[in-house]
C-alpha cells in the first residue's frame, strides 16, 4: 500500500493547498454574517464528522455513540472553563477532548466482545441513555434541556464581526489538522492494522494484530477529536443543549457521512458541505427538511453505496478508461493506487501478501 | 421492603413486560427471518399512538375497531418499509454488511415517518384516551387500571397467538423455515422474498397495537416512539437477537428491573441502571441470554 501522504505528488498537493488558501481568504471577500454563522457551524459539524468517519468508516467499528462523546467533550470542557479560571479557554477545550477520549476509550472494551450489529446497538443505546441522563440531570451539572450555563467564548475580547472571522479561521485550522491527522493515521501502520481488522478479522488475527490494542487507540483518537469538536461548539455558541445530541443531529450527521462516502478522507468534507447547502436551501420549509433528508439517505444507501466519493472515483475511472480507448491504448487495468486507496483497503478475498502488517 | 411494594413491583412487571414483549417480539421476528434490525419499529409505535388518537378522539370509534385499524395501518406501513428499505438491498452484499446497511435504511425510514407525523400533527402531545376506563384495587394501596390490565392481557394473547401461528399455520411454518435455513426453505418452494414484507408488516402491526395502548400512558407525539424503541432494543439484545423465548424472558426481566428501580431509586436512574446491567450481561454473554451465533432461530 503506497498511498501515504508522502506519495502525494506536488500535482496533488497544489490544488489542495490552493483550496485551503482560497477558503482562508473567503471571509475577507464575503462577509454576510448569516452565511458566515452557518459556515462556522458546518465547520464544527465537519470536525465531529471527521472523528466519526474515523471510527465508523476507517476502523469499521459501528459506533453510534459518538454524539454522547461529543457532548461529554463539551460538558467537561465547559466545566473546566467555568470552574478552573486559571486554565486558558483553548486548553479547557483540549482538556474536554482528553476527557472525551478517556470515556470513548472505555467504550472500546465492551465493543471488543461483541459482534456486528450488537456493537451498533450497544453504542446507540449508550448515546440514548446518556441523553436521557442529561435531560433528567439531577445535579444540574449540564443544565439539561435548558443548556449549559453561558461560558466566555474563545474570542469574547473581539468585536462580533472579528470574532466570527476568528472562529472561522480557528475551525478551518482544526478541520485541516484533523483531516491531515486522519489521513496520516489511515496510511500509517496503525491505519493499515485497523483496516485489516475491519476487512479481514481472521487474517489480521493470524498476522498477530491485536484488536484490543488498535481498537482502544482508535476509540481514543476518535473520541479526542469529537470532544474537541464539542468544546469548540460550546465556546462558539456559548451554550450546549440536548438539542445538539438527540436523534435529529444524529440522523443529519450519519446522512452526511453516508452521502460523502464512509471511510474516505474526502467523504466527510463533501457530505457535510453538500448537506449543509441542502439545509440552507430548504430553510424556508423547515417541516419537510428532515423528511427530504431521510429520503436522500435512503436513496444514497440503496443506489449509491459508495457515497459521493465512490461515485466520483467511478466516474473518473470510466473517463480514464474511455480516454485510454480513444488513444488506442489498452484501458488501464486498475485505478491508480491513490484512488484505489480511497475506495477500499485490504479485502478478505485478496489479502496482498506484501502489505507490511505489524506483528505485535 | 413492604409487601405493598412487592405486590406493586410484580403488577408493574407484568404490565411493562407484556407491552415490551409485544414491541420487541416484532423486532425478534424480523431479525430471525431477515437477519436485520428494524430501527423503524419505534416509529410504528408512534404511528399506532396517532391512529389510536385519530380513531378514538377524532372519530369516536369503538376501542376494538381502533385497535384493528391501528393493526392494519401499521401492517401496511411496515410492508412498505420493507419494500423500500430492505428488499432492494437483499442479495447485494455480504451478510454482515446487510445488517449494517439496513440499520441505516430502516433508520432513514424512521426519520421520514417521524417528520411526516411532525408536519401533519404538529409537535404537541395528543392525549389518547384509555381503552377501558377505571381501575381495580388489588391490595391495600396497590391498584391497576383496567387499561393496563387490558394492555397486558391483549399483549399476552397476541404473543400467544403469534406463537401458535408460527407453530401451526402454513405461513408461520414458512417464516420459521426461512429463519432456520434459507436455502433449504427456498428449495422446498417457500417464496422467501414475498415472505419478508409480510413478516415486517406483521411485526410493525404488533408494535402499532402496542402504540395504541402506550398512547394512553405516554401521549401521542412525533417522538413517542423513541423510548419504546430504546426499550425494545435493550430487550432484544438482552434476550439474544432472533430468539423468541429469549425475548419473552428478557421482556419480563427488563420489566421487573424497571419496576424495581422505579420503586427503589426513582425514574431518573431506571434507564441508566438498566443499561449498566445489560452492558454487564452482554460482556459476559455476547449473544444475549438465549441467542447463539449459529443455533436455529425462532
Amino acid at each position: 500500500v503506497t498511498g501515504t501522504l508522502g506519495s502525494l505528488t506536488p500535482g496533488r498537493w497544489a490544488p489542495i493547498a490552493a483550496g485551503i488558501v482560497l477558503a482562508a481568504l473567503f471571509p475577507l471577500v464575503y462577509d454576510d454574517p448569516y452565511y458566515m454563522t452557518i459556515i462556522v457551524t458546518a465547520e464544527i459539524v465537519l470536525i465531529l464528522n471527521i472523528s466519526w468517519n474515523f471510527i465508523l468508516g476507517i476502523a469499521g467499528v459501528w459506533n453510534f455513540g459518538q454524539l454522547a462523546i461529543y457532548a461529554l467533550g463539551a460538558y467537561s470542557g465547559g466545566w473546566l472553563m467555568l470552574h478552573q479560571d486559571w486554565l486558558p479557554t483553548p486548553l479547557a477545550i483540549v482538556g474536554g477532548g482528553l476527557f472525551a477520549a478517556g470515556v470513548s476509550l472505555l467504550l472500546a472494551f465492551p465493543t471488543l466482545r461483541l459482534f456486528g450489529i450488537y456493537t451498533s446497538l450497544l453504542t446507540f443505546s449508550f448515546a440514548q441513555v446518556f441523553l436521557f441522563i442529561v435531560v433528567n440531570d439531577p445535579k444540574g451539572l449540564t443544565g439539561g434541556t435548558f443548556g449549559f450555563p453561558t461560558v466566555p467564548g474563545l474570542f469574547s475580547f473581539l468585536s462580533p464581526t472579528a470574532s466570527l472571522h476568528a472562529y472561522f479561521w480557528t475551525m478551518l485550522g482544526v478541520v485541516i489538522l484533523a483531516t491531515l491527522a486522519v489521513a496520516w493515521i489511515r496510511a500509517s501502520r496503525l491505519g493499515i492494522a485497523l483496516r485489516a481488522i475491519r476487512d479481514a478479522p481472521s487474517y489480521a488475527a493470524a498476522r498477530g494484530i491485536s484488536p484490543l490494542k488498535y481498537r482502544v487507540i482508535a476509540f481514543a483518537i476518535s473520541g479526542f477529536i469529537a470532544g474537541v469538536a464539542g468544546g469548540l461548539y460550546l465556546s462558539y455558541n456559548q451554550s450546549f443543549t440536548t438539542a445538539a445530541m438527540g436523534l435529529t443531529p444524529m440522523s443529519i450527521d450519519v446522512t452526511m457521512l453516508v452521502i460523502g462516502g464512509l471511510g474516505t478522507i474526502w467523504g466527510p468534507i463533501l457530505g457535510t458541505s453538500v448537506l449543509t447547502g441542502l439545509q440552507v436551501s430548504l430553510v424556508d420549509y423547515p417541516g419537510i427538511q428532515l423528511t427530504i433528508l431521510g429520503a436522500i439517505l435512503l436513496v444514497i444507501v440503496v443506489f449509491v453505496p459508495g457515497g459521493l466519493v465512490g461515485l466520483i472515483s467511478s466516474i473518473r475511472r470510466r473517463i480514464a478508461a474511455w480516454v485510454a480507448e480513444e488513444e488506442g491504448d489498452e484501458p488501464p487495468e486498475d485505478t491508480p493506487p491513490a484512488e484505489r486507496e480511497e475506495r477500499e483497503a485490504l479485502s478478505a478475498e485478496a489479502p496482498s501478501p506484501s502489505v507490511p502488517l505489524e506483528g505485535s | 421492603v413492604h409487601l405493598t411494594d412487592v405486590v406493586g413491583i410484580l403488577v408493574e412487571t407484568v404490565v411493562l413486560g407484556s407491552v415490551y414483549g409485544l414491541v420487541a417480539i416484532g423486532m425478534t421476528l424480523i431479525y430471525g427471518t431477515l437477519r436485520i434490525l428494524d430501527m423503524s419499529q419505534g416509529s410504528m409505535v408512534m404511528a399506532g399512538s396517532y391512529v389510536g388518537w385519530w380513531a378514538l378522539v377524532t372519530h369516536g370509534f369503538n376501542p376494538v375497531l381502533a385497535l384493528v385499524i391501528a393493526f392494519l395501518i401499521t401492517f401496511v406501513l411496515g410492508t412498505a418499509t420493507e419494500l423500500v428499505s430492505v428488499q432492494p438491498l437483499l442479495g447485494r452484499k455480504k451478510e454482515a454488511d446487510l445488517e449494517m446497511v439496513t440499520f441505516i435504511t430502516t433508520f432513514a425510514v424512521a426519520i421520514v415517518i417521524t417528520n411526516v407525523a411532525l408536519q401533519h400533527f404538529g409537535p404537541f402531545q395528543k392525549r389518547v384516551p384509555p381503552i377501558v376506563g377505571g381501575n381495580l384495587e388489588l391490595y391495600s394501596g396497590v391498584s391497576i387500571t383496567y387499561h393496563e390490565l387490558t394492555m397486558a392481557a391483549i399483549s399476552v394473547v397476541l404473543m400467544a397467538a403469534l406463537g401458535l401461528w408460527l407453530a401451526r399455520t402454513r405461513w408461520g411454518l414458512a417464516i420459521r423455515a426461512v429463519a432456520q435455513d434459507l436455502d433449504a426453505a427456498r428449495s422446498l418452494g417457500v417464496p422467501a422474498s414475498r415472505l419478508y414484507p409480510f413478516t415486517m408488516g406483521l411485526a410493525s402491526a404488533l408494535a402499532g397495537v402496542g402504540g395504541v395502548f402506550l398512547g394512553a400512558l405516554y401521549f401521542a407525539s412525533p417522538t413517542a416512539g423513541d423510548l419504546p424503541l430504546l426499550q425494545a432494543l435493550i430487550v432484544v439484545v438482552l434476550g439474544g437477537l432472533g430468539s423468541l423465548s429469549g425475548t419473552l424472558y428478557a421482556a419480563y426481566l427488563v420489566g421487573l428491573m424497571q419496576a424495581f428501580c422505579e420503586v427503589q431509586f426513582g425514574t431518573t436512574w431506571t434507564l441508566p441502571i438498566l443499561y449498566a446491567a445489560i452492558l454487564l450481561i452482554l460482556v459476559m454473554r455476547p449473544y444475549g441470554l438465549r441467542g447463539s451465533p449459529s443455533e436455529a432461530r425462532l
